[in-house]
């Protein structure tokens, strides 16, 4: 997988002339080892297209006055309390605040629902499960509520994700969603990583900015099992 | 590689600010000036903030900047045949908007011109540049469907006009002023002419060529228009696909003068759909789809914010791949001509209300 990934980059690096580095496997997820031997983590969300034009939305005012977030993450598998924690990141982000406070109840290590503030007063949801059948693709929904106007990765009366491309066959339904032509062939969570990679290459100053929300995400964690575990919300 | 000297003209072209951030990001290109038709595109050009000197003659462009060595033409339909000229006979390659002329005793010398000068001429058809459209691509060829039996498609947009008014002038766009049909007050010259996207990916799609069509209007939406805004085509292929095209201007728009935010008023502005149907299956395929959504400032309306949308990146790529290597580009003009051919056939058939051949 790290080859595969690292041979995009290396495509990208060439193409657009930036310095050297590459994808490594991390405690916490994928990380860039740059040439001094540093090893930055890689927030793949943060370069994700949608989420991209989601964080433009916001700080280009076309929401005015976020008030709140309503997020969900449902996943065949992985670890709830990470997802959670890379809710409350991206979040974070997009509001351009961290967490201050969260409220969790969970049942087991198979859901989770939050609730978080933020320091410049915004209110976040977050609900997670890794419940769904082995295959089944991630279902996820960002809701982004303010005084003027809600933005949404997600459309209008519907409750799944779309895709571009519905195909029938007697093998059943298939379905693609591709949105990179450069880097066409990769599966789409393999290019937002590469993307990310591609990102700090490009602009250094994000390695700093990157490992210190990494940082928070790990808090974030612990204190979602904290305050599940005491029942009450849990101060950051 | 040696970045190619590359310089836009002309800035009227609905396209035209759709190049500014890959002309500026891309390495492999130096952007060193733009040549705008006249003072009203040198206004707008300005407000985007380039940094790039723009001209108001392409001979004194030329004279600043001797080295240039390929230009966009992004201006109306009109003005393509006289700076396809003035490249060829300069020897500089040529990025032609997509509709390089209806007249097509002047399209076979635009060939004869390009030809000649031995100069790369690519016309811009984004849509090969596509992430869907590739994966559609590579799901037709892989045989899933088996064979093709009837493709329907939109290329459904907004209307341009208000920001680009040649785009409703049928001399500027179709080239010269000819009427709808008998009866009929419009002319030649409006949607069809800003959507040949559809037409031409069904050739591509299907390594099949156009046999017969029909095509028909409908009544307009913007009344005070004289071209059509409102369109549908039917026709079959010459290996028997069936195929039916909507290249409409369907969807309503805020009369803006500088395309910006809340120019839609439909929440969708532009939709490239695909239905195929093959011996063994069937795809549905948004091209441009799906995306975020929102309903906030300016005008607190449902919209679509295109998420997934960087076809010039691939184009220029390809652009600059012939330049540098002396190669063809895919869509070429002679290519392009069966395209241009369909598309004056269903103006025929809308004038005689029949069936017109290919």
């Amino acid at each position: 997988m790290c080859e595969k990934m690292n041979r995009s980059l290396a495509f990208l690096r060439d193409k657009y002339g930036c310095p050297a580095g590459e994808i490594v496997p991390g405690n916490e997820g994928f990380e860039l080892a740059l040439p001094d031997g540093s090893r930055i983590p890689l927030l793949p969300w943060r370069v994700e297209r949608r989420f991209v034009e989601l964080k433009k939305i916001i700080d280009g005012k076309t929401l005015e006055d976020v008030s709140t977030f309503r997020f969900a993450s449902f996943t065949a598998g992985g670890d709830s309390v990470k997802s959670a924690a890379r809710e409350l990141e991206l979040a974070s982000f997009l509001a351009g605040s961290p967490v201050k406070q969260l409220f969790s109840v969970r049942s087991g290590d198979a859901a989770c629902n939050i609730l978080a503030r933020l320091a410049n007063g915004m209110s976040a949801s977050v609900e997670c499960g890794v419940k769904l059948p082995a295959g089944a693709d991630p279902m996820d929904r960002h809701e982004i509520i303010a005084r003027r106007g809600v933005a949404s990765d997600r459309t209008v009366d519907t409750q799944v994700p779309q895709s571009s491309i519905y195909e029938w066959t007697g093998s059943g339904l298939q379905t693609f969603t591709d949105v990179d032509t450069e880097l066409f062939g990769l599966p789409n969570d393999q290019i937002w990583i590469v993307r990310a990679a591609f990102a700090v290459l490009m602009k250094p100053e994000l390695a700093a900015e990157w490992t210190k929300a990494a940082a928070s995400m790990k808090r974030y964690a612990d204190a979602v099992v904290r305050s599940d575990s005491e029942n009450q919300p849990v101060q950051l | 590689m040696k970045p190619v000297k590359i310089a836009m003209m002309g800035m009227t072209h609905g396209h035209t600010r759709k190049y500014y951030q890959t002309l500026i990001e891309n390495q492999k290109l130096d952007w060193v000036a733009s040549c705008a038709a006249d003072e009203a595109a040198k206004e707008v050009y300005e407000l985007y903030k380039t940094g790039v000197p723009c001209y108001l003659d392409p001979e004194k462009m030329l004279s600043e900047h001797p080295d240039i060595e390929a230009i966009v033409l992004a201006s109306a339909n009109e003005k393509h045949f006289e700076e396809m000229k003035f490249c060829a006979e300069r020897g500089i390659h040529i990025l032609s908007m997509k509709i390089p002329t209806f007249d097509m005793a002047e399209y076979d010398k635009m060939i004869e011109m390009v030809e000649k000068a031995d100069i790369v001429c690519q016309i811009e058809l984004e849509m090969h540049y596509n992430p869907v459209v590739k994966r559609l691509q590579q799901e037709i060829a892989s045989g899933k469907l088996g064979k093709l039996l009837a493709v329907q498609a939109t290329n459904i947009t907004l209307s341009p006009v208000w920001a680009f008014p040649w785009q409703g002038s049928p001399e500027a766009s179709y080239g010269k002023r000819v009427p709808l049909a008998p009866g009929d007050k419009r002319f030649r010259g409006g949607a069809l002419c800003d959507h040949p996207h559809i037409f031409d990916l069904i050739r591509w799609l299907t390594g099949s060529d156009f046999d017969t069509v029909f095509a028909q209007v409908a009544p307009n939406l913007r009344r005070e228009l004289e071209v059509e805004d409102m369109l549908m085509a039917a026709g079959k292929l010459k290996d028997g696909t069936a195929f039916l095209f909507d290249p409409s201007w369907s969807r309503l728009e805020e009369r803006l003068k500088v395309p910006a935010p809340g120019w839609e008023v439909f929440p969708k502005r532009m939709e490239v759909n695909l239905t195929i149907t093959g011996e063994k299956g069937m795809i549905q395929c948004d091209c441009f789809g799906p995306n975020v959504y929102h309903n906030g400032a300016p005008n607190d309306r449902y919209t679509v914010q295109y998420t997934y949308f960087d076809e010039w990146v691939g184009l220029i790529d390809e652009f600059v791949d012939c330049i540098r290597n002396h190669k063809q580009p895919k869509i070429n003009l002679r290519w392009h001509k069966r395209t241009i051919e369909c598309m004056n056939a269903c103006y025929e058939s809308i004038q005689s209300g029949k069936t017109a051949r290919v």
